[in-house]
């Protein structure tokens, strides 16, 4: 069996604050195999930056990776010096945020910024940089890039500026990509072109992509499997469809009924009662409980572990709810 | 005979002047320039109703939104409301009594809430300024009432706005929309910054209030969605114009306009029913220098060289040369 190009586990990420220590992720696995992309979804809180940021290493004090393991290709990283870790980000590990700002110096013409970089990682000269860059703005969809290259951030549009961010994350060909919300500001036609860009370039180089978004409809169509998350673990992991369409977690199916769409008609939404726990005031037994209307006794008690379902599923899909343990099967609908 | 609407806008126009400094024009030798936000739009919100913008980030849905509750003077043309044009110096009382009944409710309701105030104190400012209350002792009841009505704890109004989260902030806005009696509320992407699960609380919410107070609203978001779950009538929006206007059903299932087709084409599936979505083309063009004829040209699949001479105007609901020729414009 190939190695995943990301595996995790039992990863933990504690910030210390005056009121005490705060797990902001509680003990989460998961893998990413080459050319896969795992879309991660949850409650705005739940952990999905952090654990991105984790993964790169820019976990910064007051927080801490408390726990667990991160392996890039099998090799450990999670425990490597912050110079090593430098190298390997933008290298081995691309990033796109949400705000393509951060990622773009406002002083540095485009072309700068991406020939420094692809220099950094890559044995080019100064001339061979710089048509690797043209080819990749190309890559990415922007028109004329032997012009455009010359030109500043502010010039270029949102949709164009987040192309330039992909670029950039692309530049040394890095086996893993953590996007951040990374069509979250731009209008839904951009948006589509960006999506469509991530899944292709994704499928050409067997990329494996980390996919953080609120937006389930966008990873209904870029994504391969599905993470939901919520109060810093993992509810529900599984192939899209099956978590989509099918959601087994109360929360999960909370979630995906409460996304208005353009196919159904409904008079109300889904609504799930209440608002996810503070992380310091996390209930004890299932962190959903005090929201769940299947909550039974054990659920206040225990903490459920991902187990793979009773009910007939994917050999990859894990749910983390007492409902689905064989030992309550008779509780199941 | 049909009901008067209760807003009638009117070939509603804003122009912004985003000229250089002047000494930069003297000595660039640089021309003023001028942006048209909102370019010349017409349509009535029924009474009880809730009417949709959509459009792209731009398109010049905000700019209607403050011009209609009367944050930004117009340009060009009208907003009348029950019958009263809201710019009509002669008819000054008239118009005040008018905005009491108007309120607005923002995208980030943190910035639109006094962060000094505790909530009780902002719910209450309205029915104390309008005098809708005969006591404080009354005062306090109607905004105990408010807090509950929106799914909040009377308890909660001795707290300040930064104690809440973002959902429950919302929540809070409304109530103080609510304080007022309004009965028409402009909201400018009220779940926009939300997470799903809690959108779908304030959603919920709004359509309660609506079918309990007969609410009127005017609802702007860019996703669309949201609007086909919340609008009677929706109105698209493009380089500030309508290109189209229809009842939320028929916009969704016969969309007419090419752009309102790229939109609706545009919007992921999330029932994964395979269909594939079409390659949208380009951007929204510069606002300061529009595309000639219809401004969507540079764009569109279906453009002829009419497109490129002169500006579709808007009937029977479409604004589209090639759909009032009846060239096909399907894909
Ligand atoms: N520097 C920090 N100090 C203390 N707590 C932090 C810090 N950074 C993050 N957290 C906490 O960790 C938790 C997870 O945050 P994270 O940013 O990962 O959420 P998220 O799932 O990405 O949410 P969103 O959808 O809003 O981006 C939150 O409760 C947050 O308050
Ligand atoms: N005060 C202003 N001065 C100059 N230009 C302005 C001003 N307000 C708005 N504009 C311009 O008017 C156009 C319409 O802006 P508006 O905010 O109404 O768009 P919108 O449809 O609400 O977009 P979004 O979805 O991003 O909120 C934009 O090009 C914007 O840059
Ligand atoms: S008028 Fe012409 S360019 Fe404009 S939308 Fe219709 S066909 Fe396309
Ligand atoms: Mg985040
Ligand atoms: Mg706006």
């Amino acid at each position: 069996m190939t190695e995943p190009v990301l595996s995790v586990r039992d990863l933990r990420v504690e910030f210390a604050t005056r009121r005490g220590i705060l797990k902001a992720i509680d003990g989460i696995s998961f893998d990413i195999a080459e050319g896969e992309v795992l879309g991660v979804v949850g409650e705005s809180g739940a952990g999905k930056s952090v654990t991105g940021s984790a993964v790169i290493g820019l976990i910064e004090p007051p927080g801490r990776i408390a726990g667990g393991e991160i392996r890039l290709a099998g090799e450990r990283i999670d425990n490597l010096s912050p110079q090593a870790m430098r190298h390997i980000r933008g290298k081995r590990i691309g990033m796109i945020f949400q705000d393509p700002l951060t990622s773009l110096n406002p002083l540095y013409r485009v072309g700068d910024q991406l020939t420094e970089t692809i220099r950094t990682h890559l044995d080019l000269s100064p001339r061979q940089a710089r048509e690797r860059a043209i080819e990749l703005l190309a890559e990415v969809g922007i028109p004329a890039p032997e012009k455009r290259i010359d030109g500043y951030p502010h010039e270029f549009s949102g949709g164009m500026r987040q192309r330039v961010v992909i670029a950039l994350a692309l530049c040394a060909e890095p086996d893993l990509v953590i996007a951040d919300e990374p069509t979250t500001a731009l209008d839904v036609s951009v948006q589509a072109q960006i999506i469509a860009l991530i899944k292709r370039l994704c499928a050409e180089r067997g990329t494996a992509v980390m996919l953080v978004t609120h937006d389930m409809g966008v990873i209904a169509e870029t994504a391969d499997r599905v993470a939901v998350m919520y109060a810093g673990r993992i509810a529900e992991i599984g192939p899209v469809a099956d978590v989509v369409k099918h959601p087994l977690h109360p929360y999960a199916r909370g979630l995906m009924g409460a996304i208005p769409s353009l196919e159904t008609d409904a008079d109300r939404l889904v609504q799930i009662p209440g608002a996810m726990p503070r992380l310091s005031a996390i209930p004890p037994g299932c962190a959903f409980n005090p929201r769940c209307d299947r909550t039974f006794a054990r659920c206040r008690l225990d903490r459920p572990e991902p187990i793979v379902p009773a009910a007939p599923a994917d050999a990859g899909h894990r749910v983390a709810c007492h409902l689905y343990d064989s030992a309550e099967a008779e509780a199941l609908p | 005979m049909t009901e008067k609407p209760l807003v009638e806008i009117r070939d509603l126009k804003r122009t912004f002047d985003v000229s250089k400094p002047w000494l930069n024009r003297v000595i660039e030798g640089a021309p003023k320039q001028f942006l048209k936000a909102v370019d010349g739009i017409t349509f009535d919100i029924r009474r009880g109703e809730t009417f949709a913008l959509v459009g792209e980030s731009g398109s010049g849905k905000s700019t209607v939104a403050r011009m209609v509750v009367g944050l930004l003077p117009a340009s060009g043309g009208e907003v009348i409301i029950d019958g009263v044009p809201i710019a009509d110096t002669s008819r000054a009382a008239e118009v005040r009594r008018l905005r009491r009944r108007i309120q607005m409710i923002f995208q980030d309701p943190y910035a639109s809430l006094n962060p000094r105030w505790r909530v009780e104190r902002i719910i209450a400012e309205p029915i104390r300024a309008l005098r809708l209350a005969e006591s404080e002792r009354e005062v306090a009841d109607r905004v105990g009432e408010l807090l509950s009505l929106v799914g909040l704890h009377p308890a909660d109004g001795r707290k300040y706005p930064h104690e809440f989260s973002g959902g429950q902030r919302q929540r809070i806005a409304i109530a103080r929309a609510l304080a007022s009696k309004a009965e028409f509320i402009v909201c400018d992407e009220p779940t926009s910054a939300l997470d799903v699960s809690v959108q779908a609380q304030i959603l919920n919410l709004m359509r309660d209030l609506q079918d309990r107070f007969g609410l009127t609203y005017l609802f702007i978001s860019h996703n669309l969605a949201v609007v086909r779950h919340m609008a009677s009538r929706i109105g698209v929006m493009y380089l500030g114009r309508i290109v189209e206007i229809a009842d939320g059903k028929t916009l969704f299932a016969r969309p007419r306009h090419p752009y309102t087709r790229m939109l609706l084409n545009a919007v992921p599936d999330i029932a994964m029913t395979g269909r594939m979505r079409e390659a949208v083309k380009g951007e929204i063009p510069n606002p300061i220098n529009p595309p000639s004829g219809c401004t969507f040209h540079p764009r569109c699949p279906f453009v002829f060289d009419r497109c490129r001479r002169e500006a579709p105007p808007l009937e029977e609901g479409v604004a589209c040369h090639a759909v009032r020729e009846g060239r096909p414009v399907a894909a």
